[in-house]
């Protein structure tokens, strides 16, 4: 599986020699392998130019920007390599019959909570008494069985993620509060965190759509909106409770982040470029982390997950297969 | 994926042919060495290309292990290839 690369230093992003390269503003010069790379993420002030965006074209990296308020500004995508106009099709008929949409949201759904509990239940496990919790997030789970539209099975969701988020300030450790959840801007350092890792999550899942030829902007949970990927926001709800909040809470819990490593403002809290790098850093790792799959029989990242699911939802798409949600296994 | 090191000797006017083109692939850790993971379609490029690059009497050598992890490595001082992926 290619790679991410993260750049935090100021400067100069180009292309030279077949390969790209960063120009530091100190003068430092370093390469990155293009033929390992599966995105490029800007977190400090890069310039670049048309030149290196038909490079990374040419070998279909993105590029993925980082700025203020939650972060993610946006992506420069390469072009679609991947076209399908039937499976545009059948991605556009599944949302406009009622029944097929909500079915795939119940899905998506399902598999939140299903990963939401898991968390749950493993810091129960470890000290924390979450009983109640966890009935909550199994009683939500089956009530949406009984959902009949979209808003109404959003609503169960916004239930759960409640009872999931009710969770966190017995998580996170001294100094360290959540109080529900805010953004644009994030108000305290739980909240940053969150917002920074939704991004990272939301950016993998924008470069594992572009791996197929689904449109990012045909959704079945969230309502397909303008101006944004609303798909990779259905599938990285799947993932967020994996992929975000428990590095999120290994970091804090390890005092590998601390309140140092964020920037209070009059009324937004934001990481800095070091906490940016740390906790970057063990997002990477976990992205890297392997598993055993099942139906596939062989060791799968978790970046490789990503992929899947888009893959599955094609499928499903085309062929009718059941798609199955991502539920943790292990 | 196999994890190579490739470390070669060429006359000192040509060294960077190799060097421009490895830095597609691997990480540059020393003069005249790359190492890195990459696929095997990877690496058949790799050798494809650097026997057209090298004249007669130059050489390069590919050490080629299955996987990262059985690997041994000990570095003495820095490690130029810590954190290549955050720059």
């Amino acid at each position: 599986m290619d790679r991410n690369y993260h750049i935090f230093s100021d400067g100069c992003l180009e292309r030279h020699n077949d390969t790209v390269r960063l120009v530091t503003l100190d003068g430092e010069k370093k390469y990155l392998p293009i033929e390992k790379a599966e995105a490029v993420y800007l977190h400090g002030q890069i310039d670049y130019n048309t030149r290196l965006v038909s490079f990374l074209n040419k070998h279909g990296v993105a590029l993925h920007i980082f700025g203020w308020n939650d972060y993610y500004a946006g992506s420069v995508m390469p072009k679609r390599g991947q076209t399908s106009g039937r499976t545009l099709v059948e991605q556009v008929r599944a949302y406009d019959d009622p029944g097929h949409r909500v079915d795939l949201a119940r899905k998506f759904v399902a598999g939140s909570i299903h990963n939401m509990r898991s968390n749950v239940s493993y810091y129960n496990r470890r000290g924390h008494d979450f009983d109640s919790i966890l009935t909550t997030l199994a009683d939500t789970r089956d009530r949406l069985a009984e959902t009949t539209d979209v808003a109404e099975t959003m609503g169960v969701e916004a239930t759960a993620r409640r009872a999931y988020y009710s969770t966190f300030d017995a998580i996170l450790p001294d100094g360290f509060v959540f109080d529900g959840r805010r953004y644009n801007p994030p108000d305290n350092e739980t909240n940053s965190l969150i917002s920074f890792a939704n991004s990272l999550v939301y950016a993998n899942v924008v470069s594992a759509i572009r791996a197929t030829a689904l449109d990012p902007a045909v959704s079945y949970l969230h309502e397909p909106g303008e101006r944004r990927y609303s798909l990779a926001l259905d599938i990285a709800d799947l993932f967020k409770p994996l992929l975000a909040d428990r590095v999120i809470f290994r970091l804090l819990n390890r005092n590998q982040l601390t309140t140092d490593d964020f920037e209070t403002d009059l009324n937004s809290c934001l990481l800095t470029e070091s906490g940016r790098q740390t906790f970057s850093k063990a997002f990477e790792e976990s992205l890297e982390e392997t598993v055993e799959h099942p139906r596939l029989d062989r060791n799968v990242s978790y970046q490789y997950l990503l992929r899947i699911e888009a893959y599955k939802l094609k499928k499903h798409l085309l062929t009718g297969e059941a798609y199955i949600s991502f539920k943790r296994w292990w | 994926m196999v994890y190579i090191v490739v470390v070669y000797d060429m006359q000192a006017d040509r060294t960077r042919l190799m060097l421009n083109f490895l830095r597609k692939y691997l990480t540059h850790v020393q003069n005249s060495v790359f190492e890195g993971e990459v696929t095997e379609g990877d690496l058949e490029t790799i050798q494809n290309k650097t026997r057209e690059t090298l004249k007669s009497d130059e050489s390069a050598i590919i050490y080629r292990m299955s996987s990262e992890k059985y690997v041994d490595r000990m570095v003495v001082g820095e490690d130029p290839t810590d954190d290549a992926r955050f720059l």
